[in-house]
């Protein structure tokens, strides 16, 4: 068995891994490493009461990833108070996007999860006010130039990424989940009003349950870059099981009340579909049905399937690498496509081939003689 | 596990280039086993000479990282080849030239270490061990540890590794991946004079560092490359031309700061890194350590090693 599907499995039925050859697990892991799993992974296999069963090797990697991911949300978590603490005390608690709220309301998916960046939502109106009030805590823009800066504010739907001074975590300042020059618009004032607030002392929000998973589909299926795509399905089949169980029906009915409300329907349809495809993600066939029924409802044409499916597959661990890399130029091309109206993307297209700066690599290209 | 492990040296060279050729050489190496492919000469010659004596895989068989060595797919390759390194087949450095592979092969399997690894605190530190009590040289490169490392291993120390320390937060010992000993420049002839015993490798010449030679830890440091050890000192070497050897002693505080800017994943495992390391500073006993020639050092460590 290839590690994507080995690792597939093993979220979706941890007991798997209890089947699993040593072959499979070197393929498995490389896999998990790529996508930022291995922490979860020892988080399943905890709870599926595997963890003394596993090979001794797969098992430190497995761990060690865990104490990271430990430390990681510590570390967040604390930032997280420094921010709940500093200047942004002066305006209305803003909502907690993605990572930081998965973590603070202590979501299954948040264990063992790499989370770094901060992502708060604001009211459009009040977003440089944040902005501003943010600057006197240390944290400052770091996309300096002038396309960078019209490329953010008037198109996107976040600020350009501000960066605490002295310890360089990175934080998100949006206005909405989805870029201005977008497809489809959401209306962030619903996301703002059904938001809950967290339990105290925290002094911030998080979306409603629907609204949460709403918005880890929107992510992934407007992404240009699907690196670690099976990291998003899985947060997506993690909350699914996770409210469903909760809530019961009164989640699915809200998932498509919302994603009709939001205009993200054909988004959701897509992102159901390929959860299970990779994870088995149980989905009433009624749920199914409707989001198909919904005029905001988008038909997933075989090709898309294939690019969706191939797109999210590991590098280390899939026995496809061709159809996998063409599968990801497709999505980098769909993802721009649907960001930007087709005037504006040759513009922008334009000015990142031959006119922008090139990022310094350095980070990804370390030199070689540094170890040894 | 099920292991299933020949010495390199019974494979011939015949299966161990088809086997690099096509689903991968398992070499292990301490605790870790390392898929290598690559269809390179010199890196198939590079590794049956220096890993000789190292236990190999089965296909098949469990694996902890994954590297590959290959040209990048571009038209340079006609007129000016180049190699690049692999992790999970991903490329994670710049290319080197293509007579520096296997040198970048070494290079990129201490990456391995220092980058994948999250169960232990690796430290980028020489170790040696006798009696079941460890010598820790923690250094920047530059600092004479290779040399030091390479010298002791042939005079009564059993070499734990020249690059990666790896630090049991649990446990409290310490074991190393038993890895050749990478020597640079004049070291290379250094060695050659004092250790006439030591098995190096064709010195591969015009790398970033200069010229370059790994050496086969002796052949007992390989077989009992499984032992885990006691930490009893932690030395920060520092080689001064014509300097007569002298220890002086540092303080816990002083040795975990030492520690501390020399490990690669402190930051990365937080509180549980700082109580091991902190716990490791109070157990041992700790110097900075001048040298300039070798046969004064080996005194001094022999002295450290019967407690005088």
């Amino acid at each position: 068995m290839d590690g994507n599907r080995a690792l597939c499995l093993a979220l979706a039925r941890p007991e798997s891994m209890a089947e699993r050859t040593d072959g499979e697990w070197s393929t498995m892991l490389a896999a998990a490493r790529e996508t930022s799993l291995l922490g979860a992974l020892w988080q399943r296999a905890r709870e599926a009461g595997l963890e003394t069963d596993l090979p001794e090797p797969v098992a430190l990697h497995l761990q060690g990833a865990a104490w990271v991911a430990e430390r990681r949300a510590e570390a967040l978590r604390w930032e997280l108070e420094e921010l709940g603490r500093g200047m942004l005390t002066r305006m209305a608690p803003p909502v907690l996007l993605k990572g930081a709220a998965y973590l603070l309301a202590d979501l299954p998916n948040a264990q063992g999860r790499l989370a770094n960046d901060i992502d708060l939502l604001f009211p459009e109106a009040e977003i440089e006010r944040a902005e501003s009030l943010l600057f006197f805590d240390g944290w400052a823009g770091s996309h300096h130039n002038d396309y960078d800066q019209r490329y953010y504010r008037e198109w996107m739907h976040e600020l350009p990424p501000l960066a605490h001074r002295q310890r360089g975590t990175t934080l998100d300042l949006h206005h909405n989940i989805l870029p201005r020059t977008f497809r489809v618009r959401p209306d962030a004032g619903r996301l703002r009003e059904q938001s809950v607030a967290l339990p105290a002392p925290w002094r911030f929000r998080m979306l409603a349950p629907a609204h949460m998973v709403l918005h880890a589909m929107v992510h992934l299926f407007s992404e240009t870059d699907w690196e670690r795509g099976l990291r998003d399905v899985n947060d997506i089949h993690v909350l699914v099981n996770h409210f469903a169980a909760r809530e019961g029906d009164g989640f699915w009915e809200a998932l498509l009340v919302e994603a009709d409300a939001l205009e993200v329907t054909w988004l959701a349809q897509r992102a159901l579909w390929l959860c299970g495809r990779h994870l088995g993600t149980d989905i009433p066939p009624e749920v199914v049905r409707r989001l198909a029924a919904s005029p905001r409802a988008r038909r997933i044409n075989p090709v898309a399937r294939w690019m969706f499916h191939h797109g999210s597959q590991t590098r280390a661990a899939s026995s496809t690498p061709l159809q996998d890399g063409t599968a990801r130029g497709l999505l980098f091309l769909r993802g721009h496509w649907l960001k930007m109206p087709p005037g504006l993307l040759v513009r922008h297209l334009f000015y990142k081939a031959f006119l922008a700066e090139k990022e310094d690599d350095t980070d990804v290209q370390p030199e070689p003689d540094k170890h040894g | 596990m099920p292991l299933e492990r020949v010495p390199l040296r019974s494979l011939g060279p015949t299966v161990v280039r088809r086997r690099l050729a096509g689903d991968g050489l398992l070499l292990e190496t301490g605790p870790f086993v390392t898929r290598i492919r690559s269809r390179i000469a010199s890196v198939a010659e590079g590794l049956a000479s220096v890993y000789r004596d190292y236990p190999v895989h089965e296909p098949g068989a469990f694996h902890d990282f994954d590297c590959e060595l290959r040209a990048p797919r571009t038209l340079r390759r006609f007129y000016h080849p180049q190699v690049l390194f692999l992790s999970d087949r991903r490329s994670v450095f710049k290319p080197l030239a293509y007579h520096q592979a296997y040198p970048m092969l070494e290079w990129g399997m201490n990456w391995c270490i220092a980058s994948l690894v999250q169960h232990r605190l690796v430290l980028h530190a020489a170790a040696l061990e006798r009696g079941g009590r460890a010598v820790l040289l923690p250094a920047p490169p530059g600092s004479g540890k290779s040399t030091l490392c390479a010298a002791l291993a042939h005079n009564g120390w059993r070499l734990l590794t020249d690059e990666s320390v790896l630090l049991d937060l649990d446990a409290g010992t310490v074991s190393g991946p038993v890895r050749p000993v990478s020597l640079k420049n004049v070291s290379i002839d250094v060695i050659r004079g004092f250790c006439p015993d030591a098995r190096l490798n064709a010195p591969v010449h015009d790398t970033l560092k200069g010229t370059v030679s790994h050496m086969s830890p002796p052949q007992a440091s390989v077989e009992r490359a499984g032992e885990v050890a006691e930490p009893a000192w932690v030395i920060f070497p520092q080689y001064r031309q014509g300097v007569p050897a002298r220890l002086i002693e540092r303080s816990p505080g002083e040795c975990l700061t030492g520690l501390i800017d020399n490990a690669f994943n402190y930051a990365a495992l937080g509180t549980r890194a700082f109580h091991g390391l902190g716990g490791l500073s109070e157990r041992v006993r700790s110097f900075d350590f001048v040298y300039g020639d070798l046969d004064e050092a080996m005194d001094v460590f022999q002295r450290l090693a019967d407690g005088r």
